[in-house]
């Protein structure tokens, strides 16, 4: 590209990086050129009005061709896109050579042309956005768009410096979001979204002019959901803002440099989001990630408050979810919420230990609960409750809350009495003796503090000593050991299920034959002789297998 | 001492007497006079004088110069010599040392590559104790002693030995008797009556000339006793006579043992007769024949063949067990008793494994303890529990005494008659336990083969009987198919997978399958061919997966079938667990893996058999284990959208609580699924929280509405066919009947768990959920869709868990879990020391204490040594420098004093030469 390296003398530095781009264009369409096996006529013949554009300003009818052209492949699926790249190399060098750029002293002749072009180019535009739509064309029809931007954003003005097209660019997000081409998304956040900052950040403006543009309900509003959820990695601080897509400006003070500006960005993008209203699915994925990868894009997670307060008040999974947002508000922006441990208190209900995110739960509750400065009564509470529910929990669950229950009374020591309590006066023994003892804890008692649960016993537990899962027993047993360990860690106990402990049962080979039950079983399915004396099976006395 | 060194000398001098002030001339003169005071004093004065100067030498003692580093007050009573701060006498050690030296080192020196050394070994010789005689008489025994031991090997003259005396080539060189024999064995056999003659001959020469020999010697013997009758034996005489004698002797013995070779040498002859007799049956007929010809072919060309045969019959003879004793026919009493302890004994470990202890010695570590408690700590262990080695089956050994139905006498069809509870397999285990493992550890090959055989058990017995009395007409499978009158052919072939099991049975009625299994076990018994083993345990593995198979297609009259094929899987799995555990645990796998969720019927089946298989209350088993999970996950997880998910769910709890019937264990998803259940069809929905476990609301149509009409005969059991989702929808009289067995069977489910529980501790925390429930469905708005015999049913049970309720409430008792021995504080403090002493080391590590002081003790003694070595070495050297001096000393003497002599006679030569000179001179001027 002889023109190209002859014409832009200004910048040194943007003239490499713009050539090797040119160079890199090059290649790719050389390895382009390999693939296709298309007859050679219609190929030549674009090689012919190219090169004529190139030559002379006389030929630049060609162009208006090469477009129609090109809009007939935007109609085809299969079409190699021979004219599209034909014309886009055209642009790139129309743009380079500054054909493009409005010059005041330039005469009126030349304006006109310089019109006319301007024009075929956003006509090139909206065919390039079109083929966003269509399947195959996505992936070319991107990259062509970004070369094409970054071009623009060098050339279109007569000015030294490059300016973000924003216009543009903001097109191009929206032809994204509302493609139905999931690719083109992943492509799109792949080789751009992820990896410049001013890419992103004008992704984020793009999208809060979109949502602020749509209605509630609207099925791109979850396409352009997800995009946002997809930013996740958030810098920290205005030296890591360091990679761009196109020129940056030199002023140190330019809000792409400005890490603030970024996060406003961000910010606004989400609220615009959230001023449309979540579906309880959007809630539960925003509120999954909502402390690691949506609150600090907030310069002011406040503004986070009500939605999760919200979402915490709401009950069930959603706010199992909201618990972690909340949380991340309380140690970062020291937010005082009112009778937390009496909400936390309540989120223990019959669910919990069956519910998917218990792991989740749990991993925050130990952190809740891991203060030393907690009354007593209150983790007395907790520990009873959970206790209660273990009756009916699963074996993973059981699994997880013993171990904890061993923290929390190595913490608290005052709550040993519930494994040991030891009656101090004979009237106290006297009263056992004849009337038993019922449970002094009120389970239905909201209140952590009111559960009376400091003076009961851990009898579900000693129960749970002889479940049917021998490693399950086994670590229900803990509590009536010596407590001679420091603590457990909690997290080698989380994360397992039905399916894991199969599993790992399913994992010891069998090398001792087994052993077998030395009874001869006389009667499976049929009843037993009422002269032998034997008693039914269970399963025989209650099931009809057909024998009377 | 003060002063300095002259000093004190001087007054130690004067304090002596030696020096003293001047003495006038009287006295001197005195003391002059007095010649015995002055020799007398003049010791004294020597002796002084000595001591003043070993006083004086400053090199005498060695001394610290600061004096004692610390100061140690101790109640010991203080030496002088430590009191003056002495620590050592050079002089005197380095004296001693040289003397010492003088002694051993020098001797060693100047004998060294000259003397010999004498040893003196007499026995005795430096012992004072014993007398004279007694040392004789020991000297005596011992040489007699040392001459017996070895006096075979070159002893011309004693031949009794056979092994000993002088050979060739391992062969003996002299043709005595005993060689003779041998030899004779090494000859061909035709060889032998040519030289039979000859040999006899010269034996009888030469044994002549022996006793003539003998003779003589007695003859003069006895000629010297006649002549001297009176006279004291000379000790030679005394021997001589003993040695005579003990030829005498040897000589007898060596006539009886030839006497005995000839004997021996008749009988052999008459061995091929002998052998016939034995070995009758085995030998062919033609052998039969006459004993010469016998005779001589054994001699001759067919030895061979005979030494072959003589040596397998031999080895026969050594594997052959030795008779023994049979044991004593026990009383019925005694049996009785027998049996009732093996119970109990199976029974106490049973509950040993249910408690998760070990039940025998060797057990292992399994590596894979507790994948999911990585956070160490915990002293559980969930490794395979093993078994006694007899108690899987295998070791029993080769069955002796034939029981009565190998010999026949028990050929009935025997699920009817068996009634003792216990599996017959084992039914010699007990009786000689020890010897049988001490068998299988010295891994006896021969009985490998037949190490199963105990285990035919029930099913095979009669069948097995027949087939071998019918003479290995069995043995191979045959292809010719013969049917009964059932359609089940005789002969199979022995599926080994599945598939083939599928292909096999094909066409044979379901019902019948059981007398097709046992015909299969019958001919593949492993007894009956090297294969067996293995080809009978993959048919088990194949026989798991066919009750699975079946049970998909289960009709209700399979039942029977299905039981008894359980029963053959249970009587396999003892003589195959590892093939019948795979076979359980893959299926196992296969549900959780395809269908967690939507257990089959199949799998219901198979769930019951491994209850009914393998003892369901061990704290861990391989396969009751997953199965359990299995179970607990369906009941659990499964949230039921149809009758049949309900229908099947509480199947599985009633197998759950099967399962824990004896250990008692809880199972949580089991009250989970229950009482769900019961909510589920409840005509309404409940009101208010009835408990903690998850409630998932039914699908439409579930609930219970206006079913008071239905007749008491209408409520009915479960049976599988509910299990599988209808192919048509249920007419709504079929749904309500079946809603109602489930209530029903719900009901007394939870009444018979409540009743398997009602111990544990937080029983009333789990079932008085239950009871708030089932007075739900009592209310008055519910009651009034069910029927009154339900209703009442309802009520009952509710009374019941009332009661059981009750009772945990006045049983349960606060929870004193902690009554451990206080734990040790661990202490901080320093050890302080009573008396310490700085130049001892105080190490808590005893083992490095100890390390600490063999080294120094190490470095003290390599010190003291190298120090020794060297000190060794430089008195050798200059001893070797003295000797040298003294010897050049005396060669200088030799060498002048020759050098004079050789002077003396020159000079003398030289005079003499010049006198004659002289003298001639003379005798010229003479002349």
């Amino acid at each position: 590209m002889p023109a190209a390296t002859k014409d832009s003398a200004a910048g040194a530095a943007s003239k490499r990086k713009r050539q090797e781009h040119v160079d890199q264009n090059k290649k790719r369409r050389k390895s382009g050129g390999a693939d296709t096996t298309e007859p050679v006529n219609p190929k030549a013949q674009l090689g012919k009005l190219e090169s004529e554009i190139l030559e002379s300003r006389k030929h630049y009818n060609n162009i208006a061709t090469l477009l129609e052209w090109s809009q007939k492949e935007a109609e085809d699926e299969s079409s190699d896109l021979a004219a599209t790249e034909a014309l886009c190399r055209v642009f790139l060098q129309l743009l380079a050579m500054r054909n493009l750029a409005r010059k005041k002293d330039a005469s009126e002749k030349d304006a006109t042309v310089t019109g006319w072009l301007r024009d075929r180019l956003a006509d090139y535009r909206e065919v390039l956005l079109a083929m966003f739509h269509i399947d195959n064309l996505t992936n070319s029809a991107l990259m062509l768009a970004m070369a094409l931007l970054k071009a623009e954003s060098q050339y279109l003005d007569d000015r030294p410096e490059a300016v973000f097209p924003q216009y543009f660019f903001a097109e191009i997000v929206w032809a994204v979001i509302s493609s139905p081409v999931d690719q083109l998304r992943e492509q799109f956040s792949e080789a751009f979204l992820d990896k410049y900052d001013d890419i992103r950040f004008y992704t984020f403006e793009a999208i809060r002019d979109f949502l602020q543009k749509k209605n509630e309900g609207d099925a791109t509003v979850n396409t352009a959901f997800d995009m946002l959820l997809g930013i996740d990695k958030v810098p920290e601080s205005n030296d890591e803002l360091d990679t761009f897509y196109i020129n940056p400006p030199s002023k140190k003070k330019h809000p792409l440099r400005m890490l603030t500006q970024h996060k406003k960005q961000a910010q606004e993008a989400w609220l615009a989001l959230m001023h449309l209203g979540l579906t309880r699915d959007q809630k539960k994925k925003v509120l999954g990630v909502v402390s690691t990868s949506i609150a600090p894009w907030f310069t002011t997670p406040e503004l986070l408050m009500d939605f999760l307060t919200d979402c915490y008040n709401a009950g069930g999974s959603i706010s199992l979810l909201a618990l972690s947002g909340v949380f991340y508000l309380i140690q970062e922006r020291n937010l005082d919420y009112p009778e937390f441990y009496t909400k936390l208190y309540s989120l223990l209900d019959a669910d919990i230990l069956h519910s998917k995110h218990r792991s989740r739960f749990f991993r925050l509750l130990e952190t809740f609960l891991s203060s030393s400065h907690l009354p007593a009564v209150m983790v007395a509470s907790f520990i009873k409750k959970l206790a209660r529910l273990a009756l009916n929990a699963p074996p993973s669950a059981i699994v997880v809350i013993v171990p904890w229950f061993y923290n929390l009374f190595k913490r608290h020591p005052l709550t040993t009495f519930m494994m040991h309590r030891v009656p101090r006066t004979t009237e106290e023994k006297e009263l056992y003796e004849s009337e038993g003892l019922l449970d002094p804890f009120l389970p239905n008692e909201q209140n952590p503090m009111e559960t009376k649960a400091i003076d009961s016993c851990l009898w579900e537990i000693v129960q749970l000593q002889s479940h049917y899962h021998p490693n399950v027993a086994t670590i229900a047993k803990i509590i009536s050991e010596q407590f001679t360990k420091q603590a457990y860690n909690i997290e080698d106990f989380l994360d397992h299920s039905y399916n894991s402990l199969f599993e790992a049962e399913m994992h010891k080979e069998i090398k001792k034959p087994p052993v077998v039950e030395f009874m001869i079983p006389k009667h499976i399915f049929t009843k037993a002789d009422a002269a032998a004396e034997e008693k039914d099976s269970l399963l025989v006395s209650l099931w009809d297998f057909g024998s009377s | 001492m003060a002063g300095s060194q002259l000093k004190r000398l001087k007054a130690s001098l004067k304090e002596q007497g030696i020096i003293g002030p001047q003495k006038s001339k009287k006295q001197k003169r005195q003391n002059a006079q007095d010649a015995k005071a002055s020799t007398d004093k003049r010791v004294q004065r020597h002796e002084a004088l000595a001591s003043i100067r070993e006083q004086f030498n400053p090199f005498q003692f060695k001394t610290s110069a600061r004096g004692p580093k610390f100061e140690v007050t101790t109640n010991k009573p203080v030496s002088a010599r430590e009191a003056m701060g002495i620590n050592g006498r050079p002089g005197v050690t380095k004296a001693m040392a040289e003397e010492r030296r003088r002694e051993t080192l020098l001797v060693d020196m100047q004998r060294r590559n000259k003397v010999g050394g004498l040893i003196d070994r007499r026995f005795g010789e430096s012992d004072p104790n014993m007398s004279l005689e007694d040392k004789m008489i020991e000297r005596y025994t011992r040489e007699q002693q040392r001459s017996h031991k070895k006096n075979s090997m070159f002893d011309l003259e004693d031949d009794d030995e056979l092994g000993g005396g002088l050979t060739h080539m391992g062969k003996p060189l002299f043709d005595d008797d005993d060689a003779d024999m041998a030899m004779k064995d090494d000859f061909d056999g035709e060889e032998l009556p040519a030289g039979d003659e000859d040999d006899d001959d010269w034996r009888a020469k030469r044994r002549a000339l022996k006793r003539q020999r003998l003779e003589e010697v007695l003859d003069a013997v006895d000629e010297l006793d006649e002549e001297q009758p009176e006279r004291k034996k000379s000790k030679k005489e005394v021997m001589e006579e003993i040695i005579a004698k003990s030829k005498l002797h040897k000589l007898e013995r060596q006539e009886a043992k030839d006497e005995d070779t000839e004997l021996r040498q008749e009988l052999d002859k008459q061995l091929p007769e002998l052998q016939r007799l034995l070995f009758s049956r085995n030998l062919p007929t033609s052998r039969q024949g006459n004993d010469n010809t016998q005779a001589l072919l054994i001699a001759g060309k067919d030895k061979a063949t005979f030494d072959k045969n003589y040596d397998m019959e031999v080895k026969k003879l050594i594997n052959d067990k030795r008779a023994a004793p049979t044991d004593r026919i026990k009383t019925e009493e005694e049996i009785a008793e027998d049996e009732a302890n093996r119970l109990k004994e199976l029974e106490e470990k049973r509950l040993k494994r249910m408690r998760g202890e070990e039940v025998s010695d060797d057990e292992v570590e399994d590596e894979e303890k507790g994948n999911k408690r990585k956070s160490g700590g915990d002293d559980d262990d969930f490794d395979i529990e093993d078994e006694d080695i007899n108690e899987f089956g295998l070791g029993e050994g080769i069955k002796y005494r034939p029981t009565a139905t190998q010999l026949g006498f028990d050929d009935e069809d025997d699920f009817l008659i068996d009634d003792d509870l216990v599996a017959s397999g084992s039914e010699l285990e007990f009786d000689s336990d020890d010897m049988e493992e001490d068998e299988e550890e010295s891994g006896s090959g021969s009985e490998e083969g037949e190490e199963d055989e105990e285990d035919d058990d029930e099913f095979t017995k009669g069948l097995l009987t027949e087939a071998e009395s019918k003479g290995g007409v069995f043995q191979l499978p045959t292809n010719a198919k013969g049917d009964d009158k059932d359609g089940v052919p005789f002969t199979f072939r022995c599926p080994q997978t599945h598939d083939e099991l599928v292909n096999v049975f094909e066409g044979i009625d379901v019902t019948k399958l059981p007398i097709a299994v046992q015909r299969i076990r019958a001919l593949y018994h492993p007894k009956l061919g090297p294969g067996n083993k293995e080809k009978l345990g993959n048919f088990a593995r194949a026989l798991v997966q066919h009750v699975k198979y079946l049970g998909d297609r289960s009709e209700q009259h399979w039942f029977p079938a299905l039981e008894s094929i359980g029963r053959h899987i249970h009587s396999l799995a003892k003589s195959f667990p590892i093939e019948v555990s795979e076979g359980y645990r893959e299926v196992i796998q296969e549900m959780q893996q395809q269908r967690p969720l939507a257990l089959t019927v199949g799998d219901l089946i198979t769930l019951t058999t491994v209850g009914t298989t393998f003892p369901t209350s061990d704290h861990f088993h391989q396969v009751v284990t997953p199965a359990m999970l299995v179970i607990a996950r369906y009941l659990g997880q499964k949230i039921p959208q149809e009758l049949s998910d309900y229908v099947t769910g509480i199947y599985l709890s009633i197998l759950a609580l099967q399962y824990q019937q004896f250990s008692k264990r809880y199972v949580p998803e089991f009250m989970n699924f229950t009482l769900n259940t019961l909510c589920a069809l409840s005509p309404s929905k409940p009101t208010e929280t009835l408990g903690f476990f998850p409630i998932h609301e039914p699908a439409a149509g579930i609930r219970i509405k206006s079913a008071s009409k239905t007749p008491v005969t209408q409520i009915r059991k479960l049976a599988c066919q509910d299990c599988r989702s209808p192919s048509t929808p249920l007419t709504s009289e079929q749904s309500t009947s079946l809603k109602l067995a489930l209530l029903s069977t719900t009901v007394a489910l939870l009444k018979s768990a409540a009743e398997t529980w009602h111990k544990h501790s937080a029983f009333y925390e789990t079932f008085s959920p239950a009871l708030k429930v089932i007075q739900s469905h009592l209310s008055k708005s519910n009651a009034a869709h069910l029927p009154p015999a339900l209703v009442s049913k309802l009520a009952e049970a509710s009374q019941s868990l009332a009661r059981l309720l009750q009772i945990a409430t006045l049983s349960r008792r606060p929870l004193e879990l902690h009554h451990h021995r206080p734990l040790q504080i661990r202490t901080y403090i320093p050890k302080f020391e009573d008396s310490f002493d700085p130049n001892k080391h105080y190490d808590p590590n005893r083992e490095r204490a100890e390390m600490a002081k063999l080294k120094a003790d190490h470095k003290r003694e390599k010190k003291g040594a190298l120090r020794e070595l060297r000190k060794d070495n430089a008195f050798m050297a200059r001893e070797n420098l003295r000797v040298k001096k003294e010897k050049d000393a005396a060669y200088e003497k030799k060498y002048k004093r020759l050098v004079a002599e050789i002077q003396g006679e020159a000079g003398q030569q030289s005079n003499e030469y010049a006198r004659e000179k002289d003298a001639r001179k003379k005798a010229r001027s003479r002349r």
